[in-house]
C-alpha cells in the first residue's frame, strides 16, 4: 500500500513536471496576424512610475486610440529595478507585452538571439523622415544584423553636474577642462571644507561611470568599438583608465560613506547630497536635474546647477569630443502586430510628443525640431555637445552585456576600496569575457 | 502523579501507551472488517491531507524541480535553455572564493542567531507569561518588528546606520562622537550590524513561538514545585525549560533554515556589489549577483540548488540527532 | 500562570525591550512626517516643520484604499487556506499511522529550503498554465503553498502532543478519528493554529515578489506593490515611502493584536486528565 502510494505520487509529479518542461519549451512566439480594422489591445510596459511620466504616456495613448479604430492601449508601469525581471519571465512564458522598454546593448542581443523581438525595419518608425530627425546614429545603436530591433527614444549623455555656488565659495572661477584642473578644483573645495564629489558607490554603476569616462578619454573610438564586439581588453588604455580611477580616489574626493550611498534612492543618496549643497560635483547622466529637484528643500529645481563635460586626459587617445550616454528605446515582441507597433512608436517620437516628453522628464529631445523647446542652459550645452560629438558610446556595461558588465562594475568598486589594482582589474574583466 | 503521563511527550507513543494500541484493527470480525477499516483510513488521509499536498506540489515542488533543471545549463534567461553544461556550474560554484566566503557568513549568522535569539526569546516569553499590567500591549509592541516587511526594515536601517545617518548623528548630539563608526562599510563591524538587525527583526517570531509553547505547560507542575520549595529559577530550569524543549527545537530548526536564506535585508542595505567588500555577502546575494544580474540564469539556478542541498544536509543531521524525539525521526527511519 | 505579580524589574526590562523594538519603527513613522531634504540635513532630528502632506497624500488617494482591500483579500484568503489545509495535513502526519508520513513530512520540510527568487520563473509558467495570472487567486494559492512548510513544521508537534487518552476516549465513545479531529483536535490546537495563522497573514501582507510577477492589472495590486508609485526610474521619494509603509503596517498589527490573546488562553484546563 505504501509503495503504491509513493510511486503514484511520484508518477503524478513526474508527468506534471514533464508537461511543464514541454510547455516551457515553447518555440519562438508566432508572428501576429493582425489586419487593419481588427480589434486589438496594445499592451505596453514602461518604467514611467512617476506622475509626470504617467500623464505624458496617457496623452500619447489617447492620441493613438483616437486615430486607430478598434484599438485600445493598455499600459503597465513597473518600477525600474523590477522591470527587467518581470519582462524576462513574461518573454519566456509567451506572455510578452506588445511594446516594452528596451535598454539595448547585450540584453537586446540576448533577446534577439532568443527570437523574442520584432524586426521593425520598414515600419512607420523606420521612415526616412524620422530617421533624419532623430539621427541615424541612434538607430544604428539599436540595429543588429541589419535588423532594427527597437525604436530610439532618448539619449542621456553623461557629464559632471556641479553647484555653481559652492564653486564660487571655494574660489573656483572656471570649470575644469582637464583632469589636472579637476584635481586642483578638488583641492580648493577640500580647503573650503566642501565635499568635492558625491558618489553613489552602493549601486556600483555610479562608481563605474568614472571608469567608463576615463576609458572614453584614454581609448580611441576604434578601440572602443572593437572591444564592443570582441570583448578583448588587451589594449593598455583600459589598464591606464583603471589607474586614472585609482589616482582620483587617492585624492579622497568622495563623500563619507560613499560605499553605502545609493545614487538616487531618496534622502541619503548622492543626488541628495548635491541637492542640499553637501557636495559640489557628481558625474551623472542627464536625468540628474529631475532627481535633484525632488530632493531639494523646497522641491524646486536647484537654481545653481551647472554642467560641464568630462575633463580631458592629457595623454589619452580618445576623441576630444567623444560623448557617452545611455541610448534607450522601445522594442516590440515578436508576436506583436508590426504595423500597429511601428505607428505607436513613431507617434511617441513625433515632434510634439518629444517636446512634451522633455517637459515631463527633463530628458533632452532626440527630435531635432523639438530641441528648440529646451531653455535650460545645461540642456543647451548638452545638445550642443551631442551635436558636435564625433563619437557617442553607450555606457560600457550596457555594451558588454550583463555578464561582463556586472563584473566590470563590481571590479571598479574593488579598485576604490583597494581590494584590487589596475592589473588585477583588467584580469578580472578579461576572465569574465572569456567565460562568455 | 497522574499528570506525569501527560507530560512525557518526548517518549514515543508506542512505548508510552503500549505497543501499537491505536493501530490494531478492531478485534474479532476478521479480514473483511480490517480491510474496510484500512480502506476507510486511506480515504480519510486522502481527504484530509490531499488538498494540502496537491497545492504544495503544484506550486512549490514542481517549480523547484524545474529551477533545478535549469542548473544544468548555461542560459541567458531568454528563450529556452539550450546550452547543456552538466555539472560545470556546480564545479565553478564550489571553487569560487566569493561563494565560500558567503557560505562562511551564513554560518556565522546561523550560529549567532541561535545563540543570541534563543535565550533572549525564552527570557522574554517567561517575562510576558506573568501577570502584569499592559501585558497584551507589550506583546503587540514587541511583535512590531516582525510585522514590518524586510524591505522597509532595510530602508529604515540603511538611513539610520549610514555614516551620515541618524545613529551617528544621535551619538554626536550626545557627545559620544568617538563611538561613531562606519556601521555598514567597515568589514569588521558590518556583519555585527547585520546580526543586530536580524535579531531585532526576528525576536518577535521566536517569542511568539515560545509563548505558544509555554501555554502547554500546566500550572500544577509549577505549583507542585513551589510547594516542594523550589525557587523561581530552579523551577524554570528543571521543569519549564525541558517541557519547552520541543518548541525550542522547532524554533531552532526554522531559525537555521532561515539563516541560510538571508537575502532581502542584505540586498537592500548593502546592495549586491558592496556586500562583498563589507563582509556581509550571503549565499543568496551571491546567487542573485552572479545569476540574474549577470544574465546567467543557469548558474543562478545551480547556486539555488546548492543552497537547497546544504540546507537539506543540515536539516537531515538536525532531524536525526535533535528532533527525533519529537517527530519520531521524520526524515530518517525512527522509532515506531 | 500566576508566577508573581509584575515586579519593578520585570517592568523595567519590558520597558527597555519595547523601547528597542519601537525605536526604529518610530524613526520610520516620523520619517513620513519630514521631507527628503530634512532627512538629509538633519538625520536624527525631529520633523520640523511637521509635513502632514505625505500621510494625507497617501490617504486621500483612492489607490491606497484599493490596494489595502486587495491586500486584505489576499491575506485573509491565504490565512484561511493555510490554516485549513495546514491543520488537516498536519493532523494526518501527526496522528495517522502510515509509512508514507515520513516522506510527506520531509516533502514539506524540503520545500522550505529552496530560495524563492529562483523558483519564480517556473512558478509563473505554472500559474499561467492554470489560467490564474492576473487574479488574486493566482497569488493566494502559491502563497498558501509556500506557507505550508512552516505551518506543518509548527503544527505537527502541537498535534502530537494531544494525549492518546483523549483520542482513545473519543474512539470508545463511538466517534471516528475524523470526528475526533473535528470535535476535539480543532479546539485543542488553537494556540498553534493561531500562531501559524498570524505568521501566514504577515507573510502574505508583506509579500512583494510574487504579486509583482503574477499581477499585471493595476486594480489588483497589493500594498507592497503600491510603493512603486513613489519610486520612478531615477529617484525614490523616501519620505513618501516611509509614510506609505507606516500606514500599510497598521492592518497587520491590528490582526495580530486581535488574536494574540487567544494563543494564551487556548489550552488551559484542556489537558488535565
Amino acid at each position: 500500500m505504501t509503495g503504491k502510494y509513493r510511486s503514484r505520487t511520484l508518477g503524478v509529479a513526474g508527468t506534471m513536471a514533464a508537461a511543464l518542461v514541454l510547455s516551457a519549451c515553447s518555440e519562438a512566439p508566432e508572428a501576429s496576424d493582425y489586419k487593419e480594422g481588427d480589434p486589438h489591445t496594445l499592451t505596453v510596459w514602461t518604467n514611467y512610475t512617476g506622475e509626470a511620466g504617467l500623464a505624458w504616456f496617457d496623452s500619447v495613448a489617447q492620441e493613438f486610440e483616437s486615430s486607430h479604430d478598434n484599438v485600445t492601449v493598455k499600459a503597465q508601469h513597473i518600477q525600474n529595478e523590477e522591470l527587467d525581471g518581470k519582462l524576462q519571465t513574461a518573454l519566456n512564458s509567451g506572455d510578452a507585452p506588445d511594446i516594452f522598454l528596451q535598454r539595448g546593448g547585450g540584453k537586446m542581443r540576448d533577446m534577439f538571439e532568443a527570437k523574442q523581438l520584432l524586426d521593425l525595419t520598414g515600419s512607420a518608425v523606420d521612415s526616412p523622415e524620422l530617421r533624419d530627425k532623430l539621427g541615424d546614429a541612434t538607430y544604428e545603436a539599436l540595429t543588429v544584423d541589419g535588423k532594427l530591433l527597437a525604436a530610439p527614444q532618448l539619449v542621456q549623455p553623461g557629464g559632471i553636474w556641479y553647484s555653481k555656488d559652492l564653486f564660487t565659495t571655494a574660489g573656483i572661477t572656471e570649470v575644469p577642462t582637464t583632469v589636472d584642473e579637476l584635481a586642483a578644483a578638488i583641492d580648493k573645495l577640500k580647503g573650503a571644507g566642501i565635499t568635492p564629489i558625491a558618489l553613489g558607490g552602493k549601486d556600483a554603476w555610479p562608481a563605474a561611470h568614472w571608469y567608463y569616462f576615463f576609458a572614453l578619454r584614454e581609448c580611441s573610438a576604434d578601440t572602443l568599438e572593437a572591444t564592443n564586439q570582441s570583448l578583448d581588453f588587451a589594449d593598455p588604455c583600459y589598464e591606464k583608465a583603471a589607474k586614472d580611477v585609482v589616482d582620483l580616489a587617492a585624492l579622497e574626493p568622495f563623500n563619507e560613506g560613499f560605499l553605502n550611498t545609493s545614487a538616487q534612492q531618496g534622502a541619503s543618496s548622492s543626488a541628495g547630497l548635491l541637492a542640499n549643497h553637501k557636495a559640489a560635483m557628481e558625474l551623472m547622466g542627464n536625468w540628474e536635474p529631475g532627481v535633484v529637484k525632488d530632493l531639494t528643500p523646497n522641491k524646486q529645481p536647484l537654481p545653481d546647477l551647472g554642467w560641464f563635460p568630462f575633463p580631458q586626459v592629457a595623454s589619452g587617445q580618445g576623441d576630444a569630443n567623444a560623448l557617452m550616454g545611455g541610448k534607450g528605446g522601445f522594442s516590440c515582441s515578436a508576436s506583436a502586430p508590426k504595423k500597429l507597433c511601428g505607428e505607436f512608436l513613431a507617434m511617441m517620437n513625433s515632434e510634439k510628443n518629444q517636446e512634451s516628453f522633455y517637459t515631463a522628464f527633463g530628458s533632452i529631445p532626440l527630435h531635432v525640431d523639438a530641441q528648440d523647446v529646451v531653455k535650460n542652459e545645461y540642456d543647451k550645452q548638452m545638445i550642443e555637445a551631442l551635436n558636435d560629438a564625433t563619437y557617442v558610446s553607450d555606457f560600457l556595461d550596457t555594451n558588454y552585456g550583463q555578464k561582463v558588465g556586472t563584473v566590470l562594475n563590481q571590479s571598479v568598486v574593488e579598485l576604490l576600496t583597494g581590494a584590487t589594482d589596475p592589473a588585477g582589474f583588467v584580469t578580472a574583466i578579461t576572465e569574465a569575457a572569456d567565460r562568455n | 502523579m497522574e499528570t506525569a503521563a501527560h507530560v512525557n511527550r518526548d517518549v514515543p507513543d508506542s512505548v508510552r501507551t503500549g505497543a501499537g494500541a491505536a493501530e490494531a484493527p478492531a478485534p474479532g470480525r476478521g479480514r473483511a472488517r480490517s480491510r474496510r477499516v484500512r480502506w476507510r483510513r486511506w480515504a480519510e488521509i486522502a481527504l484530509l491531507a490531499g488538498p494540502g499536498v496537491v497545492v504544495f506540489v503544484t506550486f512549490v515542488i514542481v517549480p523547484v524541480f524545474l529551477a533545478g533543471y535549469y542548473g544544468f545549463f548555461e542560459w541567458t534567461g531568454y528563450g529556452i535553455p539550450t546550452e547543456f553544461v552538466g555539472l560545470r556550474n556546480y564545479e565553478l560554484i564550489l571553487t569560487d572564493d566569493a561563494f565560500l566566503e558567503a557560505l562562511s557568513h551564513n554560518g556565522f549568522i546561523l550560529v549567532m542567531s541561535l545563540v543570541l535569539q534563543g535565550p533572549l526569546a525564552i527570557g522574554i516569553a517567561l517575562l510576558l507569561n506573568r501577570r502584569m499590567r499592559g501585558r497584551s500591549l507589550i506583546r503587540v509592541l514587541i511583535f512590531v518588528p516582525y510585522v514590518l516587511s524586510e524591505v522597509i526594515v532595510a530602508i529604515g536601517f540603511s538611513l539610520m546606520l549610514h555614516p551620515t545617518g541618524a545613529v551617528n548623528d544621535m551619538l554626536d548630539r550626545l557627545g559620544l562622537s568617538g563611538v561613531a563608526a562606519d556601521w555598514l562599510a567597515d568589514p569588521d563591524i558590518a556583519i555585527w550590524s547585520l546580526m543586530m538587525i536580524l535579531v531585532w527583526k526576528y525576536i518577535g517570531f521566536a517569542v511568539i513561538l515560545m509563548l505558544a509553547g509555554l501555554q502547554g505547560i500546566p500550572d500544577e507542575l509549577r505549583e507542585a514545585a513551589a510547594i516542594d520549595g523550589a525557587s523561581y529559577w530552579q523551577t524554570q530550569w528543571h521543569i519549564t525549560l525541558p517541557l519547552l524543549g520541543p518548541t525550542i527545537r522547532i524554533w531552532a530548526f526554522l531559525s537555521i533554515i532561515g539563516s541560510l536564506q538571508v537575502f532581502d535585508l542584505v540586498f537592500v542595505i548593502w546592495g549586491q556589489y558592496v556586500a562583498d567588500t563589507a563582509g556581509t555577502s550571503t549565499m543568496a546575494t551571491y546567487m542573485v549577483a552572479n545569476g540574474r544580474t549577470s544574465g546567467e540564469y543557469g548558474y543562478g539556478s545551480a547556486v539555488a540548488v546548492v543552497i537547497f542541498l546544504i540546507s537539506l544536509v543540515i536539516a537531515l543531521v538536525y532531524q536525526r540527532f535533535v528532533l527525533r524525539r519529537d517527530t519520531e525521526g521524520a526524515l530518517t527511519e525512527g522509532v515506531a | 500562570m500566576v508566577s508573581g505579580r509584575g515586579s519593578p524589574v520585570a517592568y523595567l526590562v519590558a520597558f527597555a525591550l519595547v523601547g528597542i523594538c519601537l525605536a526604529p519603527t518610530v524613526y520610520i513613522i516620523l520619517g513620513g512626517f519630514r521631507t527628503n531634504s530634512q532627512i538629509i540635513r538633519s538625520p536624527a532630528g525631529l520633523p520640523e516643520p511637521w509635513e502632514v502632506g505625505n500621510y494625507t497624500g497617501v490617504l486621500a488617494g483612492e489607490v491606497f484604499w484599493q490596494q489595502l482591500i486587495n491586500s486584505v483579500l489576499a491575506a485573509v484568503g491565504t490565512t484561511v487556506g493555510v490554516v485549513v489545509l495546514g491543520l488537516m495535513t498536519s493532523f494526518v502526519i501527526a496522528r495517522y499511522p502510515f509509512k508514507a508520513k515520513h516522506l510527506m513530512y520531509s516533502l514539506f520540510a524540503a520545500g522550505l529550503m529552496f530560495p524563492v527568487t529562483v523558483a519564480i520563473t517556473p512558478l509563473y509558467i505554472m500559474v499561467r498554465d492554470l489560467g490564474l495570472t492576473d487574479t488574486l487567486a493566482g497569488v493566494i494559492l502559491p502563497q498558501i503553498a509556500f506557507a505550508m512548510p512552516t505551518t506543518v513544521i509548527i503544527l505537527v508537534p502541537f498535534l502530537r502532543a494531544i494525549p492518546k487518552e483523549l483520542e482513545e476516549a473519543a474512539l470508545i465513545d463511538g466517534a471516528s478519528r475524523l470526528g475526533f479531529f473535528v470535535r476535539m483536535v480543532i479546539p485543542l490546537s488553537l494556540p498553534g493554529v493561531i500562531t501559524v495563522g498570524i505568521l501566514a497573514f504577515v507573510a502574505s501582507w508583506n509579500s512583494y515578489l510574487l504579486p509583482l510577477f503574477l499581477l499585471s492589472d493595476n486594480a489588483l495590486y497589493t500594498l507592497p506593490l503600491g510603493v512603486q508609485a513613489f519610486a520612478s526610474q531615477y529617484s525614490i521619494d523616501t519620505a513618501r515611502v516611509l509614510a506609505f509603509v507606516s500606514l500599510s503596517m497598521i492592518p497587520a498589527l491590528i490582526f495580530f493584536s486581535l488574536f494574540e490573546r487567544r494563543i494564551i488562553s487556548g489550552l488551559t484546563g484542556a489537558v488535565k486528565g
